[in-house]
């Protein structure tokens, strides 16, 4: 005999499962895990190469009876050899998010099961907390292999020894990352189960995340789009105009691009001296704010889903 | 007197403004096959959303097995299986995967075993390990009447159950629903348009036309005053009229 688990642990196992055999969540899955991997090589290829040169020189140096300076790879914060993974996090992360989101309502509306699962006896609150806790857990999943990623870069750097302040530096980073991929998740289950259509369901969360990180930056902090998937330009001081302090009170709180790139300079060391994020709202706080407005809007859409018409409209 | 096991009081639906079900009031015993009949648009697939809590009625009320579904909408769903018109199921599943799930949903205790009965029961073990996207209608309904009985239910909900089926199907169907009523006294609440299923399956019919209840009866007493199966249609017939047809299409 099988011990009864939850109705809305069920709902959350079972959809999870089916997520993670779609091709199109597995191929997205595979692209962040593969950027973030690249990300860390680059971060620490240039570590490598940089402290390799330093050694040979070093030993030039000495050989020849002059002075020898200090190794340039110690005189940078060793956690901001990771800042490519920020990047990537932004582009890829937050639209492997949207997917898996989407995807997770999307996959009962679809096949049309809304009235089978109706008529259980599981409240809609347990269905509501049962796909949310999917999403949860699958950005969590992604989360935890960008951080096992990290701290294997680390590690594999002889040169580099992380005090217990970085290693919680970069535990707060990964922490971060998560949030922000759980925002878009949020938003694109939301979306999924709001929108009468699968296509509106999908679009609606990318307009969303390609305004955030496009199209916002460049009006809070003067940002080109080519410059906002550059972790070092991204990060400069806006004009000094009425425009732009305008713009930063207006739009710096839903600007979660900004956020997340000024959350992730601050916690891994390459935020410049003298610049700050344009908005009033400090950047960590802005994300989870963000969480938790995302999460009350999912959770109003799946527990307000119609299990007679839940169907998409072809 | 024994309480009915559906109960309807004053049960009313609307959308937009447009009354979909008027204030629509029967009881409907233990053990009865109740066979529920209209033309298209008449307000029955409304009234089975109301009674299986999938949708809440605007106004009225009811009860099915002694819960009321506004009230006590998990009550009622522990006590009922539904097979929709057109039975839709995880298409990339298995029908025994598909059914372990609604099984486990319904707080089955042990899903596998009470999946491999319900099949065997329903002699269709043999799509078991079949995914489902490949089935005819036929088959597909035959895994929609498995999920509704996994958990034993004592009311089958049932929304045009032929519908599509060849007439093997049909049989086959009518077969299944008669066991499940006589053999594990299920309480069968069925959508239908064909008159002749209803001649041999029900013990009870109603007709709704626009939403209203124009007749019900047992169906001794409408086979006694009306004869044939002919005449049950002269009598369907009269209840909805072409003039009342007309204006649905």
């Amino acid at each position: 005999m099988e011990a009864a688990p939850s109705p809305g642990w069920l709902i959350a196992r079972q959809s999870a499962r089916f997520v993670l055999r779609e091709r199109t969540v597995a191929l997205l899955s595979l692209m962040f895990v593969v950027l973030v991997l690249v990300s860390a090589w680059l971060g620490w290829s240039a570590t490598s190469t940089v402290n390799r040169i330093y050694l040979d020189a070093a030993a030039f140096l000495q050989a020849a009876g002059q002075p020898v300076p200090t190794n340039p790879v110690l005189d940078i914060s060793p956690l901001s050899l990771m800042r490519n993974m920020s990047v990537y996090v932004a582009l890829i992360g937050a639209l492997s998010a949207i997917v898996i989101g989407n995807r997770l309502i999307g996959l009962d509306r679809k096949a049309g099961v809304l009235p089978l699962i109706g008529i259980r006896p599981l409240g809609r609150n347990s269905y509501a907390a049962g796909k949310i806790a999917a999403l949860t857990g699958l950005i969590l999943a992604l989360g935890a292999v960008a951080g096992v990623v990290a701290v294997a870069t680390f590690l594999m750097l002889p040169v580099i020894t992380l005090t217990g302040t970085q290693w919680a530096q970069l535990a707060g980073f990964m922490a971060v990352t998560t949030l922000y991929m759980g925002i878009f998740g949020l938003i694109g289950l939301a979306a999924g189960t709001w929108a009468k259509s699968e296509t509106v369901g999908l679009l609606l969360p990318v307009t969303l995340w390609l305004t955030l990180t496009f199209i916002l930056p460049q009006l809070t902090a003067n940002l080109n789009p080519t410059a906002a998937i550059n972790p070092i330009s991204a990060l400069a001081t806006p004009p000094d105009t009425s425009f732009f302090h305008g713009a930063a009170v207006v739009l710096g709180p839903v600007s979660l691009a900004d956020a997340y790139k000024f959350a992730s300079a601050a916690l891994l060391d390459y935020l410049p001296q003298g610049i700050a994020s344009p908005s009033f709202i400090p950047p960590v706080i802005n994300l989870v704010l963000a969480t938790g407005l995302a999460g009350a809007i999912a959770w109003r859409a799946l527990t307000r889903l119609s299990m007679t018409q839940g169907e998409y409209n072809v | 007197m024994p309480e009915p096991m559906i109960r309807l009081n004053r049960l009313t639906q609307s959308f937009d403004g447009v009354t979909a079900v008027d204030a629509l009031s029967m009881d409907i015993a233990e053990g009865e096959i109740f066979g529920f009949l209209g033309h298209n648009g008449a307000g029955k697939t409304t009234t089975i959303q109301m009674l299986t809590t999938l949708a809440r009625p605007a106004s009225g009320t009811a009860t099915v097995a002694g819960h009321d579904i506004c009230s006590e909408p998990l009550e009622v769903r522990r006590r009922i299986g539904y097979v929709p018109e057109n039975v839709r199921l995880y298409d990339t599943l298995t029908a025994a995967e598909n059914l372990i799930f609604f099984a486990r949903l319904s707080g089955v205790a042990d899903p596998k075993r009470r999946v491999a009965e319900v099949l065997d029961l329903l002699e269709c073990t043999y799509l078991a390990d079949k995914r489902v996207g490949g089935f005819s209608k036929g088959m597909r309904q035959r895994v929609g009447l498995a999920q509704a009985i996994l958990h034993q239910p004592a009311v089958l909900f049932l929304d045009e159950p032929t519908s599509g089926l060849d007439p093997m199907g049909i049989k086959m169907l009518r077969d299944l629903v008669m066991r499940l009523n006589t053999e594990f006294g299920m309480t069968i609440f069925m959508n239908t348009h064909l008159i002749s299923e209803i001649a041999k399956t029900c013990t009870s019919i109603a007709v709704l036309s626009h939403g209203k209840l124009v007749y019900h009866d047992r169906i001794e007493a409408v086979t006694a005053r009306y004869g044939d199966d002919a005449a049950l249609e002269e009598l369907y017939l009269s209840l909805t009229p072409v003039g009342r047809l007309a204006e649905v299409a």
